[in-house]
Order: structure tokens, then C-alpha cells, then sequence
């Protein structure tokens, strides 16, 4: 396989994993910001309504999600700085040695 | 260590050694550089949209590269050895070029240092973010032809993996700010479906909070992955001169000089290019920004996971593009888009052309002096550009004023 091969072989990766994470987790974010205005109601939103718990409850769990996935960035960052990395061979991530 | 005591031996060895400082300063002026140009990658999304104010703003990038820096034990003395060769395998350099007590070896590092340094200031004059890994390969292909000979540089690799010029830093080059501006104009795009109907003030409340956690990924990233080049070329010369034998670790010193080094860089903040990401390229608004560096934090982080060598710059210009693109009715300014496109085009021949040029120079007034008269260049240029930069100063102060194409930016 030739140099453009294996460049397009790892960008299609990449572009799905940065989908995944970079596009996917933002948007969870804003669902999350979503459902927190929707708790808050009143001014929050363009047409106010009254507040519901629930958006508000449903907004935390959002951002628990989003956390989580910066946590697992950071993790990333730090176990490749000491020569580790991720396996998501058990669909959660775990640290290996590389 | 034993330089001090060889030195009585031959005057040879002190000619090195004198020359293997002039290369470790030169190196940290380079890290240095790298710092403060990038800066604008983490950074200026937040600093545009007042998510965080400039000085704020750079702090934090500076406070997390520093760290960055520190996290990253692992040796990166390999990180030449796909574009040249210079080094066996394991990383140490080739005896023919440590023959003289490592001063060919320590000329041509020397030179790339001063084409990567050139030229990255030269495009932060004119506020354009261009790579600091290009500027250093590019030095490196330069010096290492002018030293070594064509057959110096590998250019295609062998066919059995990515490697080589092409498949290390031109095709990663070419697809990571594709990929980028990809991900960052879906995830724009879907934010603000998501979020109609919601009132903008509230948004943007919650936007600028994301965009601080994503900037700061990135800010960590970079300083875990550029200090690292840094780190590597200085050990390489140490090597190179007899000052150090591991090639599985590096000096202490090495790693807290190059880590205070970006980190500080970073800090001082290159205003110039902060204001072409943040203000130029887009208009941007809090969750545009959010988009663009979640994209480059994770497009930078899925990439050195799968060993995708590319550049932090390129990845975060395409991302804030693509945030411009995903938004319905944003302004994005192509002219400004192209001048980028221009400046990552002529970045790699251009430092080659400098670090050839330097490598030249030194050789022909050869040794020491040879030495010492492209450092005194390097210095001479430095401070011309610098006095050039002062006529049309870019700071924290002005840097988030309204952008008007028709103005002369830069010089």
C-alpha cells in the first residue's frame, strides 16, 4: 500500500472518532443546555413557559455524560504521557501498556 | 559533566561545547517561539468571544502546557527519523556524523533551529498561524540536504508504512484541517438546532463554560506533544557531543528548560495570530467556539492515539473555519482562509530554504565562528522583526477590535 493509502486509512478513523467525540459531545452539551433552559423556563427561552423540574434533571444527566468523555480525554492525555494507552477492547476504556 | 574536564584535553572538544550551547539556546528560542505561536490554537475562540479575558486567557493555555510538558515521560528522540536520516534506529545519531566530536552533526541542527525560528517569526509578523512542526521540518529537510545530500531526507518512506516526508508531515498536513473543518461544522451545525428556541443570553452563558473545558484539552494537549520535539532535538545534541549516552531518557534539566520555555511563550501570548483565528478568519459566537475546539481536542487526541503525526495549528484553523461553515447565515472570511492555506503551503520550502541557506553559511566560515555568525544572524533578524512588529502592535488590548479586510494586518 502505498503512502496515500495508509493516510487515508487512518483519516477515516480519525474523522469518526472526531465525529463521535468532537462533534457528538458537544451536542450532548447542548441538549443538556437545552434541557436546562427548559427547567428554567421564563426568560431562558424565546416563548418563557413555566419551569419543569424534570428539564433540569435531565440537564445534570447531560452534562455527567460530557464529563465523563473529558475524562476520558484527560486520562488519554496522561497515560500516553507515561508511555500507556487506552484499550476499549472491553467497550469500556482501560489503561494498557503499550 | 566530563566537558569541562575533556576540555583541558583538546581545544577541539571546547569549540563543541561552546557550540552545544549556542544549539540548546537556540533550541529553547525555538520552543519558546512554538509556544507563543500557538497560543492562538487553544485560545482565541475564548479570547473572541470574552469567554475569557486575553490575560486570563493565556495564563491558563500557559499554565496547562507547562504541565503538558511534564506529563510527557516519553522520549520523542525518534521524532526526526521518519523525514531524515541521521540516526540508527534507536535514535542515536550516525557515527560518520559524530566523527569531529559531533560538529557536523551540531552545524546542521543549529541551522534548523535557526530556518524553524526565522520563519516562525516571520508569519507571526504577519499574523498568520502557520506550523511550528512544519518550520522545524522544514529546517531540518533543508540543513540535512545541504549537509548530507539529497539521499539525506526520506522522502516516500518504504512502502511499508506511513512514513517518510510525504506520509509524515505533507498528507497529514493536506487531510487534518479537512477532517477538522468536517467535524467542527456538523457539531456546529447540530448545536444550533439543537438550542432554538433557547434565549441567546442563556446560551451563551452555558457555551462559554464549554468552551473553557474544551480550550483547556487542547492547551494540554499541545504542551504534552510540542515541548516533546523540543526535548528530543536538544537530547539528540547532547548526544551528539558526547554529553549523554541514554536514548531511553533525557536530562531533567532538558525537560524543565523546554517545559518553562513553551510555557512562557505561551503565556506572553502571540497576539497577532490570536486576533487573525479569533477575529479574522470567522465572527464568532460561544458555541461556535465550543464546536471549533472540541473538534481539535478531539481530532488531535483520536490522531496521536491512532500515530497520526499532525499539526496542532492546522487542526485548529480548519476546526474554527469549519464552526464558520456549520452556522447558518456566519460570516467567513475566504481571503483570509486563502492567506492561510498560502502561508502552510510555502511554510515547509521556505524553512528549508532558510535552514539550507544557514547551513551553507556556517559551513563556509566553518567551526565556531561559523557557528556564533548565524546565531548573531538569527538575533540580528529577531530583533528587526520585532522592532518591525512595534509599528503596528498587537496586544491584549486591541486584539478583540473589529476587523476590517480593507486594513493592512500585519506589515
Amino acid at each position: 500500500m502505498s503512502n496515500l493509502g495508509f493516510a487515508l486509512a487512518g483519516a477515516w478513523k480519525v474523522l469518526a472518532a472526531g465525529l463521535v467525540l468532537g462533534a457528538g459531545l458537544p451536542v450532548v452539551f447542548a441538549l443538556g443546555i437545552r434541557a436546562l433552559a427548559f427547567g428554567a423556563g421564563g426568560d431562558a427561552e424565546v416563548n418563557g413557559s413555566r419551569p419543569h423540574r424534570i428539564g433540569t434533571i435531565m440537564a445534570y444527566g447531560l452534562f455527567v455524560i460530557v464529563v465523563l468523555g473529558v475524562l476520558l480525554g484527560l486520562t488519554f492525555i496522561v497515560a500516553s504521557g507515561f508511555g500507556k494507552a487506552i484499550s476499549f477492547e472491553h467497550l469500556y476504556p482501560t489503561v494498557i501498556d503499550k | 559533566m566530563s566537558a569541562a574536564l575533556r576540555a583541558g584535553n583538546s581545544c577541539r572538544v571546547t569549540e563543541t561545547t561552546v557550540i552545544l550551547a549556542l544549539v540548546v539556546i537556540t533550541a529553547l528560542g525555538f520552543d519558546f517561539t512554538n509556544g507563543f505561536h500557538d497560543t492562538a490554537n487553544a485560545m482565541a475562540t475564548s479570547i473572541a468571544t470574552k469567554a475569557l479575558r486575553p490575560r486570563t486567557a493565556v495564563a491558563l493555555s500557559g499554565a496547562l502546557n507547562l504541565a503538558g510538558a511534564f506529563l510527557s515521560v516519553e522520549v520523542a528522540l525518534t521524532v526526526t527519523n521518519a523525514v531524515v536520516r541521521i540516526k540508527n534506529a534507536n535514535g542515536t545519531p550516525k557515527a560518520s556524523l559524530t566523527a569531529d566530536g559531533g560538529e557536523a552533526l551540531l552545524l546542521i541542527v543549529l541551522a534548523v533551529l535557526v530556518g524553524g525560528v526565522v520563519w516562525n517569526l516571520l508569519t507571526w509578523l504577519l499574523g498568520l498561524p502557520s506550523s511550528s512542526s512544519h518550520a522545524l521540518f522544514g529546517g531540518l529537510i533543508g540543513a540535512t540536504v545541504a549537509g548530507l545530500g539529497w539521499s539525506g531526507v526520506n522522502w516516500n518512506g518504504d512502502g511499508s508504512k506511513l512514513d517518510g516526508v510525504i506520509g509524515k508531515v505533507i498528507l497529514p498536513a493536506v487531510l487534518s484541517p479537512v477532517i477538522a473543518a468536517i467535524v467542527a461544522t456538523a457539531g456546529t451545525w447540530l448545536i444550533y438546532r439543537v438550542v432554538r428556541g433557547v434565549a441567546q443570553r442563556f446560551t451563551d452563558t452555558g457555551f462559554r463554560w464549554g468552551q473553557i473545558g474544551s480550550a483547556s484539552l487542547v492547551s494540554l494537549a499541545h504542551g504534552t506533544n510540542d515541548a516533546q520535539k523540543t526535548m528530543g532535538v536538544i537530547t539528540l545534541a547532547l548526544i551528539a557531543a558526547g554529553d549523554w549516552h541514554s536514548t531511553s531518557s533525557i536530562p531533567w534539566w532538558v525537560k524543565v528548560a523546554c517545559a518553562l520555555s513553551i510555557s512562557l511563550g505561551t503565556y506572553l501570548g502571540g497576539w497577532r495570530i490570536i486576533r487573525t483565528l479569533g477575529k479574522g478568519l470567522v465572527e464568532i459566537a460561544p458555541p461556535q467556539g465550543m464546536a471549533a475546539e472540541s473538534s481539535s481536542a478531539a481530532v488531535i487526541l483520536a490522531s496521536s492515539h491512532l500515530g497520526f503525526a499532525l499539526s496542532t495549528t492546522h487542526v485548529a484553523t480548519g476546526s474554527i473555519l469549519g464552526s464558520g461553515l456549520g452556522k447558518p447565515g456566519a460570516l467567513v472570511r475566504w481571503r483570509v482562509a486563502g492567506r492561510m492555506a498560502t502561508a502552510w503551503v510555502i511554510t515547509l520550502p521556505s524553512a528549508a530554504l532558510v535552514g539550507a541557506a544557514t547551513w551553507y553559511l556556517a559551513h563556509l566560515v566553518g567551526g565556531l565562528a561559523g557557528a556564533a555568525v548565524i546565531v548573531a544572524l538569527l538575533v540580528a533578524i529577531a530583533a528587526l522583526m520585532y522592532g518591525r512588529s512595534r509599528r503596528t502592535p498587537v496586544d491584549r488590548t486591541n486584539v478583540n477590535d473589529d476587523w476590517h479586510e480593507t486594513q493592512r494586518e500585519g506589515v
